[in-house]
């Protein structure tokens, strides 16, 4: 799942550094909604505007989490 | 009276009350008007002379602001720049500000997107800039029982526009870094005790409603109005954001840089018509062109661009602006956006000549020949997208180009898409023939 968003993420967002350990802070507005929707698209979960916090956007590895948690609770 | 008188009277009438709050920090507006003579007089020791053109970072912060009326005070122009610009390009604008001259009564010069390839300064005057407040004033009720919230870029005018009318009135000003933390944005208006308001382009309302509904509905009572513009906004939208705040006014704005603020309508009231941008305000007027492109004129218009008199000429004549949107009136003198000319593409709110960035994605040495089109996007709408062909042998990845074009172009003019090609579809005179890449 992991290569699976970063694949993603890449095509959508060119200047975010993927592997930086503090995501957030490489994101705009822009890039927090962008990846909001397209996880929501691609894996068929619904994200709030509560789930964007620094613990869920720390990296690529919480963001695999934070679907992992969704599936798991739809 | 300048909007630092307004600022100064308040800083006595409504000593005690907050005009501004970012984050932890907030300022009264006596502390705040202070807080900007003495800027004012650090900068006139410092040998600032009247006059100056001075560029700043236009940061989301209570600084900046301190920075920005200082600067009026010390009888300067401010020139607000990209909060996030390199310093190579903030170099680069210091170096073309210094010792230039500017029409007198000139407050600010800010930059736009520029057919030529290069931003355009437009320059507002003093009045110019109350103008505009006076006409947010008398369209959507600023008053002093009134918290706004500005969550976007201070050196554009959609947001930048709000500042006035709030200092005027003496509003509370909330200042956010975007909506990145749409969580804090919803914190923020759900733990608000005034009523408050904001300005959103359109597809932040659409991020706020796509995960927020929920908590959209419960702020119906509180959020006095919204205002957007800057794009047309879908109409299923329209009427999804009347449904979810059935008690809040909802104001579709016509402005930009050079026209001001000209037009508002409320399509939360009655009729939700998508394209309306409603009747002329209290100091604009409107007319349409044989042509059918939209005619500004009165306060709000611009002095002109900044030491570029023949493009001034081009579009401002006898005390009208002729802007690239095409449009029309209706019986009840309400303006309706019918479409747009030119090559202008409009991503996010944002305008954005491609020419501009072609230019600087030219400046890299692995690409020989490139084009920048509009592409749909899943948040934006429409997004730039460049289409590039590379030097012989040249390898160089689409990370690589948005990062050169980073460090050249604000943020909302690096295309977010980018595709390797072969050549680049020119007219049979040897043009970009950007037309056989519209869908």
């Amino acid at each position: 799942m992991k290569e699976q968003i970063r694949t993603l993420l890449e095509d959508a967002l060119p200047i975010v550094d993927l592997d930086s350990d503090f995501l957030l802070g490489e994101l705009d507005s822009l890039g927090v909604t962008t990846i909001l929707m397209l996880l929501s698209e691609k894996f068929g979960i619904t994200l709030e505007s509560s789930d964007v916090t620094p613990r869920n956007l720390k990296n690529l590895d919480s963001l695999v989490k934070l679907v992992e948690s969704k599936l798991q609770n739809k | 009276m300048l909007i630092e008188e307004f600022l100064k009277n308040n800083a006595v009438r409504l000593a005690d009350k907050p005009a501004v709050v970012c984050g932890d920090q907030q300022v009264t507006y006596q502390q705040l008007y202070a807080d900007c003579v003495a800027c004012a007089e650090r900068h006139a020791e410092e040998g600032r002379e009247p006059g100056t053109l001075v560029p700043l970072r236009a940061t989301p912060t209570i600084d900046y602001l301190i920075e920005y009326f200082a600067i009026h005070l010390g009888g300067c122009i401010a020139v607000p720049l990209a909060k996030d610009l390199s310093d190579e390009e903030f170099s680069r604008y210091a170096v073309e500000l210094q010792d230039a001259e500017v029409p007198e009564g000139t407050a600010d010069i800010l930059f736009t997107t520029g057919t030529t390839g290069k931003s355009k300064g437009v320059m507002i005057s003093h009045d110019t800039i109350m103008a505009d407040a006076e006409n947010l004033i008398d369209a959507h009720k600023y008053s002093s029982d009134l918290t706004f919230i500005i969550a976007g870029p201070l050196n554009h005018c959609g947001c930048w526009s709000k500042v006035f009318p709030c200092i005027i009135q003496g509003a509370t000003i909330i200042l956010k870094d975007g909506i990145k933390n749409l969580d804090d944005l919803f914190l923020t208006l759900e733990s608000a005790t005034t009523k408050v308001a904001t300005f959103m382009v359109p597809s932040s309302i659409k991020i706020a409603m796509e995960f927020g509904a929920e908590r959209l509905a419960k702020l119906s009572d509180k959020i006095d109005f919204i205002e957007t513009g800057g794009a047309p906004m879908a109409p299923k939208d329209l009427q999804r954001l009347c449904q979810l705040l059935p008690h809040s006014r909802l104001y579709n704005t016509y402005a930009s840089t050079e026209s001001g603020i000209v037009a508002t309508y409320n399509f939360n009231e009655g009729e939700c018509l998508h394209g309306c941008v409603g009747p002329a305000m209290k100091n604009s007027a409107i007319s349409i062109s044989p042509e059918g492109y939209i005619l500004c004129s009165g306060r709000t218009l611009m002095t002109g661009y900044f030491n570029d008199l023949q493009t001034t000429e081009e579009i401002l004549k006898d005390g009208v602006i002729t802007m690239s949107d095409f449009g029309k009136l209706d019986e009840q003198g309400r303006l309706w956006l019918i479409g747009r000319n030119g090559d202008t593409i409009n991503t996010g709110a944002y305008k954005v000549e491609p020419t501009e960035v072609e230019n600087a994605a030219m400046e890299h040495p692995a690409i020989k020949d490139c084009i920048c089109i509009a592409t749909p996007h899943i948040v934006l709408g429409t997004a730039l997208k460049l289409l590039y062909v590379p030097t012989d042998q040249a390898t160089v990845t689409k990370r690589e180009i948005a990062l050169f074009l980073k460090s050249k172009l604000e943020g909302h003019k690096v295309p977010l898409a980018y595709e390797q090609v072969e050549s680049i579809n020119m007219t049979f005179n040897g043009k970009k023939d950007r037309k056989s890449y519209r869908s």
